[in-house]
């Protein structure tokens, strides 16, 4: 079987760009450009396009969010949200996109249409960092106030019920004393846990279903990026002083190592802080970034680097993993034209800077398709009013997917009127056979009486 | 007489008859006749024949006894005697056996209860009270840790029935043993709650009873108020959640099915309810008797002040359990029955009686038990109005009375009138916030007028300074519901107050409350966190800084450094407000200033330094302290840490208590780090390149400056970034400190220590290795000034060198000749220094032209030591130029 995976990697200097490689063969794919991304501001929206929100100046009043789409290294489509954007990811599907601002403020788009669904005031300062649940309904977002709150996206988008209830927040977990620089969710929908790391030394493991501290994991250094084991054994912990240490999550660690309670080793490899962490649940790899600008490629049942992509001068400050799309198989890169060129005019419009208040209501309601197992992973999802407009283009000039639909029906009724004229075509053959042989059989026979 | 006659004629008949046949044989007396020939021996002979005992007495051998030697089940036999006296001494007979024997109690627990419920509704006094001295001192403590769900539910059956008595004295006893049992076993409170509680209102409405056994009812009422103790409320709910957090040790555990108590509780919602008007009813017969009585005498005012309690703890129970039934509707079906229940009862019959006061002038003392029932009818009040506000006639007239009471204006100014104040009123500070936020604005400021007052004048370790704390937080760090308010509000005004006067207050506790500092400084952090950007609390808050500097330390003109508590303060404490440095959103120069000191300071732990260092760099990334200004003080770490002890003995590196040249190796390398995150190299070197060279030209000791140096070259690139007038300056001082270092160098390097010294050495080398290979003119103008520091006379004051200590001329030749063979045994500064053949062999001319000029001033040891120094230079030249002929 063909291995799908791509290594995405951007840096926080606008010269590096954004690298990608394929996981296993290690070659570098298209390199996209001019992008100084921030920490967590790099997303693949719904393996469709790249998008990564992007360092500004302190003085910058609007933030820049840019899109890439896979086969053009230049940015596609630029929006300037109001205020700078720190944290950018987008659901598993890539219907929706959630930006953290500098000034503690959430904001929820639409990508299809780009529309900024809902912002609000989440946090005292800064967002750092922000996260899906496995089901996409809840967010969970750290700040620079050292809280982590959890919210149900449900509950932020409903006017009535947000504005009765005394905070929107589900859960607003408050022991970090410095800076949450990472979180992570496991499985296991309403009973997985939530690590989040800080730059107080610690990372803390909380219960979803209770929002109450269940461990807290006090390491060497601090700790900026963490990845959860697929079997939620263990952690990886990437920190300051180099390390990526290894901390247990099932029962407590009996031998007591030399790093501190729970912590069961670390892999080193003389490198600078390590800033990022992904894990490739395919390749069973975990893969590191770090300030000296290199991707590492562990092996996590042997601790030994099997592979290492030089990224740039500046720090790596975020790694993805993702499945290779379809049009971009192996080879076909170069020589896709045609189809690249459709998926470029696919990606959507820039995000909006300002909730739209006069939108219809009835308009705001998002329809879901049912989601089937074999779905084609780049089938997008639309709401409401999009289809609206589709349908009315359709009604109105008739589209050309109408047009090609009538091609096909016509094609099919060719191949079948074909198939028919061979039919009768043997079938006279026969016929043509069986007289030949009954007059040439006659004659004997006739010849023989 | 007659008898003893006849019998006598009988036997002289006899004689006369006996004949020959019976001839008289004559025996001695004493003498055994010798048995005869034919005799039948019927003896029968046996071995001892063992029977099982059956006597009474003997059956206690090896089992317990008391003192009057019974046995258990003689005891248990004996305590339902008729007989009171005989009753009353089983019960001290098997007091006295437990004793004796503990494991007696353990194994015949069950039957011992069983028999000892009986007793409970005894008719005698003194057997009762003997039974629950029993039950108290022996009983319960031993069945204390084992299931005791069986040994409760026997007990409970008896007691109720007790309490059902229909004589007065064994009811009130009952509610004794029922006290005793819910304090060794309180959850058992919950499974028999609306009994108990039943059975209190009971005996609480036969109100002719109260004034006669005021001691009894007493002891009842102190059963009361820890059985409605028990009862949920929502302070105790946090506190026990945060209890279950001790260290779990699995993630993943199941929790075990078990209702929680608060579940059954829900339940019994109306009981509190039916107790409330009850409890009123018995205060308001005391009323009569406060004003009556002269004196209010200490019985009658704990009865009082037990009703008060359980009256407050039930109201409180029923709000809570209001809120938790719908705690999103403020109005409702719920809140109109307790309208009608208890708050006409509440309002019409118990709030009138307030302020209670004294009819009589009396003495002090009884201002206070005044003082103190009337702060609980306050409280009372207080979890009312949480849920119906009250006429504001009555509601003034409670203002008025906690504005006075937290100014303590009430009680008496005696010492012990003070500690009773500072008791009670602290039950009056956590309803302050919700205050606050209800009253107009007028009474506002009166109140926190009052509040701050407290604030200030309570002492510092008090448990009042902890409340007002915790009032404070609730008032002053922002939440959600809660926005900033503006400068017209008085609350605003008090809110800076309180700011500014925590720094102080920290100062003030020193390192003598660690848990009040704590809680301070966590105080002073969520306020950090949570001050809104460019609002005028985030500039109060970085106007803390100042005030802070103290807390820190500071540096005195004449050089001494004043360390601040922070030095002495628990670990978690100073972690907590190194956190806090990174919510300053700018640190001046001042600030720094101070935290350089501390972090200089000798006894500080390592781990604190380290969190220090990390967190101003992350604070310098966010942009919250000048370049220059983080530069500095890294630049002061270096230079001004003090490596003791000053020699370089690598041996004892690893030991904290005698080196700390490990610690400052860690911390040159945590500087270094920091450094090259900081951004453009080439642009910090430039900062620091002058800097550094200030700071290595006025002699630092060698482990600082090595760290200088070594910060330099991490910035340096190759080719060098130096200027030219710095490698000037700069080959100067290396010559100096190469002499030094190579002084330190042993001569012959047999022994593994010393080998370990090179080691250390080379650490030392190291940095200027990197220069000279970056830039070969420094080594160039570095091995000339070695040359001609040979010469030079060391006391001479006018010459400019940077030797510190080989001071001594044959001391200084062997110190550049050991440096210049370690630079030949590294291969890379080999292939280096080859290329500067003609400096070494003018350093081998000067040795020897030395030789030659001052032989006569020089002994024959130091005569030796140069010579052996010539001749192993002379070997590396020599090799020298057998590797490069061409020179």
């Amino acid at each position: 079987m063909e291995k799908m995976d791509l290594v995405i990697a951007s840096s926080s200097i606008t010269e590096a760009g954004i690298g990608c490689w394929d996981l296993d063969s290690g070659a570098e794919q298209l390199r996209y450009k001019s992008s100084a991304s921030t920490q967590h501001g790099l997303t693949c929206v719904g393996q469709r396009f790249i998008a990564s929100a992007q360092l500004r100046e302190p003085s910058a009043t609007s933030g820049s969010v840019l899109y890439w789409s896979w086969s053009k290294p230049q940015a596609a489509v630029k929006s300037f949200p109001s205020e700078p954007i720190k944290p950018f990811v987008s659901n598993s599907v890539g219907t929706y996109v959630v930006g953290g601002g500098q000034s503690g403020d959430i904001y929820l788009w639409e990508v299809e249409s780009g529309r900024l669904i809902k912002k609000w005031h989440a946090h005292y300062r800064a967002v750092t960092c922000l996260v899906f649940s496995k089901d996409d309904s809840l967010l969970i977002s750290g700040s620079e106030d050292g809280c982590v709150r959890v919210w149900s996206l449900i509950m932020v988008c409903n006017d009535y019920e947000s504005q009765r209830a005394s905070h929107l927040y589900e859960y607003s977990l408050t022991e970090h004393t410095l800076r949450v620089t990472d979180i992570v969710i496991g499985h296991g929908g309403y009973n997985a846990i939530i690590i989040s790391a800080s730059e107080d030394r610690t990372c803390k493991v909380w219960s979803l279903s209770h929002g109450k501290l269940l461990r807290n994991i006090v390491f060497p250094s601090v700790i900026d990026a963490i990845v959860l084991d697929p079997g939620e054994n263990v952690f990886y912990a990437g920190s300051r002083d180099g390390n990526i240490y290894i901390a247990a999550l099932n029962a407590e660690s009996s031998s007591s190592s030399s790093y501190g309670k729970h912590i069961l080793s670390s892999l080193y490899d003389h490198s600078k802080a390590v800033t990022c962490l992904a894990y490739s649940i395919e390749g069973n790899l975990l893969l590191s970034g770090s300030e000296d600008g290199m991707v590492r490629i562990w092996d996590p049942r042997t601790l030994n680097i099997v592979r290492m992509f030089k990224h740039g001068k500046g720090p790596v400050n975020n790694i993805l993993v993702v499945r290779r799309p379809n049009h971009l198989t192996l080879g076909a890169f170069s020589n896709s034209h045609a189809s690249s060129r459709r998926q470029c005019s696919l990606l959507p419009p820039p995000l909006e800077k300002y909730v739209n208040m006069d939108e219809d209501a009835n308009k705001t309601t998002v329809v879901r398709l049912a989601t089937a197992c074999n779905i084609p992973p780049d089938a997008p999802y639309y709401s409401s009013h999009i289809m609206d407009e589709h349908i009315k283009q359709v009604e109105q000039q008739g589209s050309s997917a109408a047009n090609e639909m009538e091609v096909e029906r016509l094609k099919l009724e060719n191949r079948k009127t074909m198939h028919m004229v061979e039919q009768w075509k043997k079938m006279y053959d026969k016929v043509h056979e069986f007289c030949v042989n009954e007059l040439l059989n006659g004659d004997e026979v006739g010849s023989t009486n | 007489m007659p008898r003893s006659k006849a019998s006598s004629k009988k036997q002289q008949k006899q004689q006369k008859q006996r004949g020959v046949d019976f001839k008289k044989i004559k025996r001695k007396l004493g003498r055994k006749l010798p048995p005869a020939k034919n005799a039948t021996d019927t003896e029968i002979k046996s071995k001892a024949i063992v029977l099982p005992e059956q006597s009474v007495a003997s059956e206690k051998a090896g089992l317990a006894l008391s003192k009057k030697g019974l046995t258990l089940k003689e005891l248990l036999q004996q305590t339902s005697h008729h007989n009171a006296k005989v009753r009353k001494d089983a019960l001290l007979g098997i007091k006295d056996l437990f004793q004796r024997y503990p494991a007696e109690l353990r194994l015949h627990r069950y039957v011992v209860i069983e028999k000892l419920r009986e007793r409970i509704s005894d008719n005698d006094r003194v057997v009762r009270e003997t039974l629950f001295q029993l039950l108290k001192t022996l009983v319960f403590p031993a069945c204390k840790e084992d299931n005791q769900g069986p040994f409760v539910s026997l007990m409970m059956a008896y007691i109720f029935n007790a309490m059902t008595h229909l004589a007065f004295d064994v009811r009130l006893m009952a509610f004794k043993f029922c006290d005793l049992v819910v304090q060794y076993y309180p959850p058992s409170f919950s499974l028999y709650a609306e009994k108990i509680l039943q059975n209190y209102e009971d005996i609480l409405r036969q109100n002719q009873c109260y004034l006669q056994d005021k001691g009894k009812l007493k002891s009842a009422l102190a059963g009361l108020v820890r059985c409605l103790l028990l009862l949920p409320c929502n302070k105790r709910n946090i506190e026990s959640c945060e209890k279950n957090f001790t260290g779990q040790r699995i993630l993943h555990a199941f929790e075990p099915d078990v209702p929680t108590e608060s579940a059954g509780f829900s339940l019994i919602i109306k009981k509190p309810k039916d107790l409330v008007p009850v409890l009123v009813n018995c205060f308001q017969e005391f009323i009569p008797l406060v004003h009556s009585m002269l004196l209010l005498d200490a019985q009658s005012f704990d009865c009082m002040h037990y009703i008060l309690q359980c009256i407050d703890l039930a109201v409180g129970f029923v709000i809570y359990g209001i809120r938790q039934g719908k705690p999103a509707l403020h109005g409702g079906p719920d809140v109109a029955v307790w309208d009608q229940t208890i708050s006409s009862v509440l309002l019409k019959r118990f709030f009138n009686v307030f302020p209670l006061n004294a009819t009589h002038n009396l003495s002090e003392k009884f201002d206070d038990r005044f003082f103190i029932l009337n702060i609980v009818i306050a409280q009372i009040f207080l979890h009312y109005s949480e849920w119906i506000c009250p006429p504001a006639v009555l509601l003034e007239k409670f203002l008025e009375f906690i504005e006075v009471a937290l100014l303590g204006k009430i009680c008496s100014d005696t010492r012990s009138g003070k500690a009773v104040w500072e008791k009670h009123v602290l039950s009056l500070l956590p309803f302050i916030p919700k205050l606050v936020r209800q009253v107009s604005s007028d009474w506002k400021s009166r109140l926190l007028q009052a509040f701050t007052k407290t604030f200030e004048d309570c002492s510092l370790d008090s448990s009042l300074k902890l409340a007002c704390l915790s009032a404070i937080e609730e008032m002053l760090v922002p939440t959600d519901e809660m926005v900033c308010p503006d400068s017209s509000d008085p609350l605003f005004e008090h809110q800076i107050i309180w700011i500014r006067a925590l720094p102080v207050f920290l100062i003030l506790l020193d390192d003598k409350h660690p848990s009040s500092s704590q809680v301070v400084l966590h105080l002073l952090l969520r306020l950090g966190q949570r001050a809104c950007v460019n609002s005028s609390f985030a500039w109060e808050y970085d106007n803390i800084q100042y005030s802070l500097c103290k807390f820190y330390g500071s540096c005195q003109e004449e050089g001494g450094i004043c360390y601040g508590p922070f030095i002495r303060l628990p670990r978690d404490s100073q972690e907590l407000s190194v956190c806090g440095l990174y919510y300053f959103s700018y640190l001046d120069q001042l600030s720094l200033n101070s935290i350089a000191c501390c972090c200089l300071c000798p006894e500080l732990e390592p781990f604190v330094l380290f969190r220090i260092i990390e967190v101003l760099h992350s604070s310098f990334n966010n942009g919250h302290i000048q370049i220059a200004d983080h530069i500095s003080f890294f630049v002061t770490l270096l230079s001004r840490f003090k490596v003791f002890p000053e020699n370089i003995y690598p041996v004892v590196e690893n030991d904290v208590k005698i080196s700390n040249r490990g610690t400052f190796k860690l911390l040159t390398n945590a500087v270094c780090s920091c450094l090259s995150q900081m951004g453009d190299d080439s642009l910090v070197f430039q900062l620091l390149e002058k800097v550094i060279l200030d700071q290595l030209l006025s002699k630092p000791p060698l482990d600082n400056a090595c760290a200088m140096l070594r910060m330099l070259v991490m910035l340096d690139s190759k080719p060098t970034r130096l200027s030219e007038q710095s490698i000037i300056t700069l080959s100067k001082y290396l010559s100096g400190y190469l002499i030094d270092v190579g002084h330190c160098i042993p001569e012959d390097d047999d022994d593994t220590t010393e080998s370990a010294l090179i080691q250390t050495c080379y650490y030392f080398f190291l940095p200027c290795f990197f220069l000279f290979d970056r830039s070969h003119k420094l080594l160039k103008l570095a091995l000339n000034m070695m040359g001609s520091l040979i010469t030079e006379s060391t006391t001479s004051p006018l010459s400019q060198n940077y030797i510190q200590y080989a001071m001594d001329r044959s001391n200084r030749i062997n110190a550049i000749v050991s440096t210049l063979l370690l630079m030949h045994k590294d291969a890379k500064v080999k292939t280096i220094i080859s290329l500067f053949k003609v400096e070494m062999v003018n350093i081998l001319q000067i040795i020897h032209s030395l030789q030659s000029s001052e032989e006569a001033n020089m002994n024959i040891e130091e005569r030796h030591k140069i010579q052996c120094a010539y001749d192993q230079l002379k070997i590396i030249t020599g090799v020298l130029r057998n590797e490069l002929p061409a020179i």
